[in-house]
């Protein structure tokens, strides 16, 4: 059966088999970054290499609140998912207007809200918080991909395995979801990628990430072309790997669909 | 009708600004009280918004006030956006390599804000400890050049003193007159904050920051601010906005 998809984000082009020749987009654009970000700090090191030395931490910083948010959005929005589609109102309420008021509430809002807002009554670490209003939010879109990923699975084999006497947490756990996986994935990882890019919101909270030490770095220097150029290829080159990253794991889920 | 009473008004308005006063967009960042910032109005008012008009009053330039965000305050000034700078900013020999400076017109030092309860008499003894300060100011730098202490930079220092607040952090450092703002001045803040030290980093001087080599904006407010000096227009101010 011919599967149509419409292959349109805002996270990242999640590079495809069939652009895999020598001039596709991502070789271009990650050849092109590392070229250019090469050439400036190998010809300029004043001032490009020092902002280079001055990112690593920060650097490191968005990985972490990268990772643990991806966990936790994951876990998150299979639990939204699931929610959303469970018989049980209760559940399917929480689940669905939970998924309404974090779509609604820009992530900027959310995290100024987590931090500040609610700072008064719950002093969260600013990591804590960065990461808790990054799942929060990610959850949300996260539940809304499980939940069509888990409905484009045929009624069928929900049926079939409920006549073979699996119930229906088996069902899904067993039958279901492993399918619905390979649907889910090219979404997510999208999403990985959105959310890697959106981690550059959490340096308002004054948390130490790439963005925010490139801007502590430019305001004492005033060298802005220089710094957010830097930070600007350095955040491409992450995300370029990361789309890569996911294709890769896409091709291996993928491998009973080739015929 | 309507259409020609509009014109009346856009006419009388046109004469009654004379032709050759010269309008000039100064740049402050309103998030620095009692130099700068917003009342409820949503009107940028404070010592430097006051110190601005009455040296182009002075020097015969019309003046309006743009809010542009610190981080980006100079690269806009570089760029042309505006033709100076009025907010609170410190003459330093690095800003100094960058754009030029006006006579100075306003003397701070660095002071330390901590909780009340805290014991802490300098900024060494916070060893160990989180400091924060507004991104790019002498008080962040202050910070980042004591060892051992974690420097924290944020974009406003509002948001900084809400931290210390909650006791996220346990000091803030930025210029005497603003510590003295939220640790004296706004009472819940006060209630719970104080100025543990005024930090031996010695004196600042606040100067208006025009475009490196832009000679005839500077000359300009150069010429104002000699005569409110002259004038002791800044002294009436500093009776106005910050008392003593």
């Amino acid at each position: 059966m011919e599967k149509k998809t419409i292959d349109v984000s805002d996270g990242a082009a999640i590079p495809r088999k069939k652009d895999a020749g020598l001039f596709s987009a991502w070789r271009i654009s990650f050849a092109g970054a590392l070229i250019i970000l090469l050439c400036l700090v190998v010809f300029e090191p004043d001032p490009y290499l020092k902002i280079l030395k001055f990112l690593p931490d920060g650097i490191l910083i968005t990985f972490e609140v990268t990772i643990f948010a991806i966990i936790f959005a994951v876990l998150l929005g299979l639990l939204t998912g699931l929610g959303r589609i469970s018989k049980n109102p209760f559940i399917n309420a929480v689940a669905s207007t939970y998924v309404e008021v974090v779509r609604g509430i820009p992530l900027l809002v959310q995290l100024f809200y987590i931090y500040y807002a609610l700072g008064r009554f719950v002093r969260l670490p600013d990591m804590v918080a960065a990461i808790i209003a990054m799942s929060l939010c990610y959850g949300a879109y996260m539940g809304e991909v499980f939940r069509a990923g888990i409905e484009s699975i045929d009624k069928g084999q929900m049926e079939a395995a409920r006549s073979l006497g699996f119930n229906r947490t088996q069902t899904m756990f067993y039958v279901i979801l492993p399918q619905a996986w390979r649907t889910i994935l090219p979404p997510v990882g999208n999403e990985f990628i959105a959310l890697l890019k959106d981690t550059s919101l959490v340096s308002i909270l004054a948390v130490a990430d790439m963005l925010r030490r490139g801007r502590e770095f430019a305001s004492e220097t005033f060298t802005y072309f220089e710094t957010y150029t830097v930070i600007a290829l350095v955040y491409l080159l992450i995300t370029l790997l990361l789309s890569k990253m996911v294709s890769i794991l896409e091709e291996k889920l993928n491998y009973y669909d080739q015929s | 009708m309507m259409k020609r009473c509009v014109w009346v008004v856009l006419a009388a308005i046109l004469l009654a600004t004379p032709a050759w006063a010269r309008t000039l967009v100064v740049a402050q960042d309103a998030t620095w009280p009692p130099m700068e910032f917003m009342n409820e109005q949503k009107e940028i008012i404070g010592f430097d918004t006051d110190y601005v008009r009455a040296v182009a009053k002075e020097a015969g330039f019309d003046v309006v006030f743009k809010n542009v965000a610190w981080d980006g305050i100079f690269a806009g000034l570089d760029a042309g956006q505006y033709d100076a700078v009025c907010s609170s900013v410190t003459i330093t020999d690095e800003r100094k390599k960058a754009m030029d400076f006006g006579i100075p017109y306003f003397k701070v030092r660095q002071a330390l804000v901590v909780s009340k309860d805290s014991t802490v008499k300098t900024l060494e003894e916070l060893k160990g400890k989180t400091v924060g300060g507004q991104i790019g100011t002498t008080g962040y730098f202050a910070i980042k050049k004591t060892e051992g202490i974690t420097a924290k930079s944020y974009d406003e220092i509002g948001l900084a003193m809400e931290d210390l607040f909650s006791g996220r952090i346990d000091g803030v450092v930025c210029d005497d007159p603003t510590a003295a703002q939220y640790a004296l001045q706004k009472a819940d803040y006060a209630a719970r904050l104080k100025i543990a030290a005024v930090l031996d980093t010695g004196d600042e001087y606040y100067g208006i920051a025009v475009k490196k080599g832009n000679k005839e904006v500077l000359d300009l407010i150069n010429k104002g601010i000699e005569a409110v000096q002259a004038k002791g227009i800044d002294k009436e101010l500093r009776a106005k906005w910050i008392g003593q």
